[in-house]
């Protein structure tokens, strides 16, 4: 059972894992948001040798956290898939039987490019925009949102990480959870993923993920 | 073979006594070596005619070979590979050479190869190969890249490495050690061949079994087909290493090939220092050089031209523009040049500097190398140069005529750093230069290279193990990691073998191919090992070019900034298409970029002659000095009385002896250690040092560092005395105290990106190719992370931490240091207040925290503070 820290947004609860995933204990989803499913294989098939135990790590993990939540469903807020088909993702088509009955939703991202009978085939529901749920929206890239005044959002697409400064010039930097007042960013869940650093303003909340645990700021 | 009786020999000996020279001893020694089909190192300095020595040596070869028709034999093949650092040296030498080819009547053509050769010239050159091909390292693996290589080399009769110690002791000298094992390897097999075809033709004709024998015995076909490599070297303090590097893949059971051929030239060199009017007793680094301007200008003045070398690209726009506030005059005569100045303008200083027309050029190591300047009779150095060669190399752009005096002033930036100047001189006058160390084991060049031969022929690893086995690099190589690196290139590591499509090198009946044409492609345009970081074209709104500036400089901008390039002021208006577009700006403020160069360390050679010149200056203290004295040591001689001063606080350290100075300020608890072995030994042992007192007592410090010495500050008093002292500086244990104290990690992180370039694990996107690798980009420290979670084991990853150890701490000069520490004494002082000698390594710890104007004010409240005393 991986660390988790408990938020309330909304009278909802999401519990943040330390393993890069949030579950909505109201309607029981695993959210979570840049896989980049293939990206290892994609890398690998150009001649970049890129350790492929990445990959086998990131499909584990989210095992490991399918297994511990047993949602009901699960919310992909874009980049799934990093590139163009190759034959990593066909070890996910093999992987998605054990896992036949779960629904999986995708909103799409910037790097899902495969083709609609692909996800056809693995039986993932696709929302081109934004995915509605009750007051929360998920959206890929929260600057594309459509929806302005109304509800909580859900994003991806940054990777956002936290600089935290010590003192001598030494800084260390953490993938985190990011929540502002209106919207919410997801760390990218592949661990073979660069990041972004944001500058977290008073009032936000933000969870950086160190090691196996989660510390708030 | 007689070299003064052969035809060659007087024909060039005649040509050059109809235009009034001879030959110097060094050039027909070389020529006699040539003749016979030896190898060799030439040691001459540039503009004493090193070129002729290797290249008439090939004219004269020829002519010897082809005594009646040498002159209109054409289409010969390959006779000269003429590989050098730099391109630009490529035109010069190329034209000189063409002179001497018309000259002589002969039909031989001069190729140039680099990235700048077009690709209708590279096509030509498939065709026919000019007898003569100038070429980079760079190139020349590229020319291994193409198919049918060998084919290139079978003429071939002279493999020549200009400027060999610019080469040696970086991964582009691994890249010629590599390229001279394949040619010669390649020579070999193309004359096994062909000794075979009369054989054939023998047996064929039933001529019987006698013949054949009699033929295999007739040795001297081979003989005048050997191959021979030339490296030309200036001075440097391995030279006989230099030539073994070199030549190691020639080396045979009765030991090491070729001679060193040396020039005798003795070429006069004056060095003077520019000496502030007020020496500071409290010297800080960082103002006092650009004072000095008033001093300079003068001297401009008073030569026909004069390089100004400075250390930094941004001190080069910060003088640019300080010589225009005091001299106005000299705007149109003085010019910038460094790295990241437009081409097309650097070419515009180059050729003016050739004619005469400008007075100055401030500049940066883009000055170092290269052809000669001929007005240039000043040179100026600014600030420390770190290290004899350099100091050398740059006077030496000076008085380039035979028997000219070499002119070098040398402007400190403090008034410590005149000691540096006396050193420099002791120095010089002993011939006490640096040593160039060759690099050991660099995997990703190996990678690199064995893609390359993936790319043309393909290669069988057997074969090729043998013959990088034998260069310098590679020679402690294990079968091992040999097997590691193909597995690494072929299977990509370990992998879920069914889903994985991982492909690069491919195994066809034991030859080693790369047969995707894209990846083919890719590999062409990445080989080299200079990784740069990655760079933006700055350009005007309104079109024109002014440079190159780093992205990362960039990145810091706000829109409406101004920023000095090229002497210009600029005001940064937005990124478009990998280009950062300006408008000119008024602004009297402007940011000057810090570029990200490495900061190189004091040499060690300097760091010694630097430890001696305090000696003098301990034998003069406390007395006056007389007339002589004081002319035969300007620069101590002004500096007595902070000298004086520092050995009434303190103690002015000898050469055999370690200062260590205790202070205390409102700051805190200060030690000052000065070993003198530069910054990077000083970074590595200030952490070693700080976990070692830990463990005597629980201590938490900070750092500051500088060429001379390093600070470990503490809000507690520091356990460092008499007792424990030796044992803090023991070289025991110490490769497990550099693990745990230094920040190893972080520095790994920092190499892994070259190696990571180099090895092809990264792929700097190339304009065309910008959207399209887009997927496939990647950055170092993510892949650093990556390998360090689920491949530590990696041969790469391993390679760059061997590098931290090697160059970002320099591990063999640190155990120096501290078996020079153990057999010396330590001498620890407790001054009442700050001295001479840890003054400017206060003022750099105070730097971080403070904007440069607060941090002026308090420096000069300080200095008074301090003076009054």
């Amino acid at each position: 059972m991986s660390f988790v820290i408990p938020h309330r947004i909304y009278n909802n609860t999401f519990l943040l894992s330390a393993d890069r995933c949030i579950f909505w204990e109201e309607e029981k989803i695993l959210i979570l948001s840049d896989l980049h499913l293939g990206k290892t294989g994609h890398f690998r098939k150009a001649g970049i040798a890129i350790p492929q135990a990445v990959f086998k790590e990131d499909m584990q993990r989210l095992v490991s956290q399918l297994q511990s939540f047993k949602p009901r469903q699960v919310i992909i807020i874009g980049d799934m898939f990093h590139s163009e088909s190759n034959k990593e993702h066909e070890f996910f088509l093999k992987w998605r039987q054990d896992f036949a009955s779960l629904p999986i939703h995708l909103v799409k991202g910037n790097h899902d490019i495969l083709k609609k009978e692909w996800y056809a085939l693995a039986d993932i529901t696709i929302h081109t925009c934004e995915l509605l749920i009750g007051d929360f929206v998920f959206v890929h890239d929260v600057v594309d949102c459509t929806v302005p005044d109304h509800g909580y959002i859900f994003s991806g697409h940054i990777h956002p990480a936290v600089t935290i400064r010590g003192l001598g010039k030494q800084s260390l930097s953490f993938p985190c959870f990011y929540f502002g007042m209106r919207y919410a960013v997801l760390p990218a869940f592949s661990k073979f993923t660069g990041t972004f650093t944001i500058e977290p303003k008073a009032g936000e909340n933000v969870f950086a993920l160190v090691k196996q645990t989660i510390i708030s700021f | 073979m007689k070299l003064l009786s052969t035809k060659g020999y007087n024909i060039i000996s005649d040509w050059l006594a109809a235009k009034g020279h001879h030959p110097f001893l060094f050039q027909e020694q070389t020529w006699q070596e040539i003749i016979e089909g030896k190898s060799g190192l030439v040691n001459a300095p540039t503009g004493c005619g090193k070129t002729f020595s290797v290249f008439l040596g090939a004219v004269i070869d020829f002519i010897n070979h082809h005594p009646d028709n040498y002159q209109t034999k054409i289409k010969n093949g390959l006779q000269l590979i003429w590989i050098t650092p730099l391109r630009a040296l490529a035109k010069d030498i190329g034209r000189a050479m063409e002179e001497v080819i018309m000259e002589l009547g002969m039909g031989w053509k001069v190729g140039i190869r680099n990235g700048d050769t077009t690709m209708s010239d590279r096509q030509k050159q498939k065709r026919q190969m000019p007898e003569v091909l100038i070429i980079t390292p760079e190139s020349l693996h590229l020319l291994l890249a193409q198919k049918g290589y060998a084919e290139v080399f079978a003429t071939l009769k002279i493999l020549a490495i200009d400027e060999w110690h610019e080469l040696l002791g970086s991964k582009r000298g691994v890249q010629v050690e590599l390229a001279v094992s394949r040619i010669l390897a390649c020579h070999r097999q193309k004359q096994s061949k062909k000794i075979e075809v009369p054989e054939a033709v023998l047996e064929n004709t039933n001529e019987g079994a006698v013949m054949v024998k009699a033929k295999k015995l007739n040795k001297p076909t081979t003989e005048d087909r050997k191959l021979s490599i030339w490296g030309i070297s200036a001075t440097i303090g391995n030279l006989e290493q230099a030539k073994e590097v070199l030549l190691a893949s020639l080396k045979s059971k009765e030991g090491a090939a070729g001679k060193i051929i040396k020039a005798v030239v003795n070429k006069k060199i004056e060095i003077e220092s520019i000496i502030p009017d007020e020496i500071e007793k409290y010297p800080w680094a960082g103002h006092l050089g650009l004072k000095l301007v008033d001093k300079v200008v003068p001297i401009i003045k008073n030569n026909k031209t004069t390089l100004i070398f400075i250390n930094t690209r941004g001190m080069t726009e910060r003088w640019y523009q300080a010589l225009l506030n005091v001299a106005p005059e000299l705007a149109g005569a003085i010019a910038l040049h460094h790295g990241s100045i437009e081409q097309d303008l650097r070419l515009w200083v180059e050729d003016n500097l050739h004619t005469g027309r400008l007075k100055a050029v401030v500049c940066t190591a883009s000055l170092d190398l290269g052809v000669d300047f001929r007005p240039v009779d000043t040179v100026i150095q600014v600030g420390s140069p770190k290290g004899v060669a350099r100091f050398l190399q740059r006077a030496g752009r000076s008085g380039h005529q035979p028997d000219a005096t070499s002119k070098i002033y040398f402007l400190p930036t403090h008034s410590l750093e005149l000691v540096e100047a006396a050193a420099l001189k002791q120095a010089i006058s002993e011939t006490f230069i640096e040593s160039r160390e060759p690099m050991l084991l660099c995997f990703d060049v190996l990678a690199q290279y064995l893609c390359t031969l993936a790319v043309s022929d393909g290669f069988a690893p057997a074969e090729i193990f043998e013959e990088i086995k034998k260069t310098h690099c590679y020679n402690q190589i294990t079968e091992d990691e040999w097997q590691e690196l193909l597995f690494f290139l072929t299977a990509g590591g370990a992998a879920l073998q069914q889903y994985d499509e991982y492909k690069k090198i491919e195994v066809e009946e034991g030859v080693y191919r790369i047969t995707n044409r894209r990846m083919a492609m890719r590999h062409r345009m990445h080989i080299g090992t200079i990784v740069s970081d990655s760079m933006l074209k700055v350009k005007f709104m309104s079109g024109g070019y002014v440079g190159v500036i780093e992205e990362y400089f960039i990145s810091r901008l706000q829109p409406g900034d101004v920023f000095t390039l090229a002497g210009r002021n600029l005001e940064y208006v937005m990124i478009k298409d990998m280009t950062a577009i300006v408008k000119k700006s008024t602004s009297k403020k402007s940011i000057v970029p810090s570029w990200n160069g490495g900061r190189m360390p004091l040499s060690a050679n300097l760091g010694l002659m630097l430890r001696r010149t305090f000696d003098k200056a301990f034998e003069m203290n406390g007395r006056t000095l007389v007339k002589k004295e004081r002319q035969d040591n300007p620069e101590l001689s002004v500096l007595k009385p902070l000298f004086d001063l520092q050995e009434s606080l303190s103690h002015i350290p000898k050469e055999n002896e370690l200062l260590v100075e205790h202070i205390e300020t409102k700051d805190g608890f200060h030690l000052f250690v000065y070993p003198f072995e530069g910054r990077l030994v000083h970074e590595a042992m200030a952490a070693i040092l700080a976990y070692r007192i830990s463990r005597i007592t629980p201590i938490t410090f900070s750092f500051a560092m500088n060429d001379y010495g390093f600070e470990l500050l503490s809000d507690q008093p520091i356990p460092v005395d008499d007792t424990n002292v030796y044992e803090l500086f023991s070289l025991d244990n110490l490769f497990a105290d550099i693990q745990r104290s230094v920040n190893s990690v972080e520095m790994a992180k920092r190499k892994f990106r070259d190696v990571a370039v180099i090895g092809g694990l990264i792929f700097q996107g190339t304009p065309g190719e910008y959207v399209k690798t887009k997927h496939l980009q990647n950055s170092a420290s993510l892949l650093f992370n990556v390998f360090t979670e689920y491949d530590p084991k990696n041969i790469l990853l391993r390679q760059a931490y061997q590098e931290v150890l090697d160059q970002q701490m320099e591990e063999v000069r640190l155990r120096n240091m501290l078996e020079r520490i153990q057999k010396g004494n330590i001498k620890i002082q407790f001054p009442a207040r700050l001295t001479p000698f840890c003054f400017p390594l206060k003022v750099d710890s105070m730097r971080e925290n403070l904007s440069s104007e607060q941090l002026e004010d308090r420096i000069k409240r300080m200095q008074v503070q301090l003076e009054k005393i």
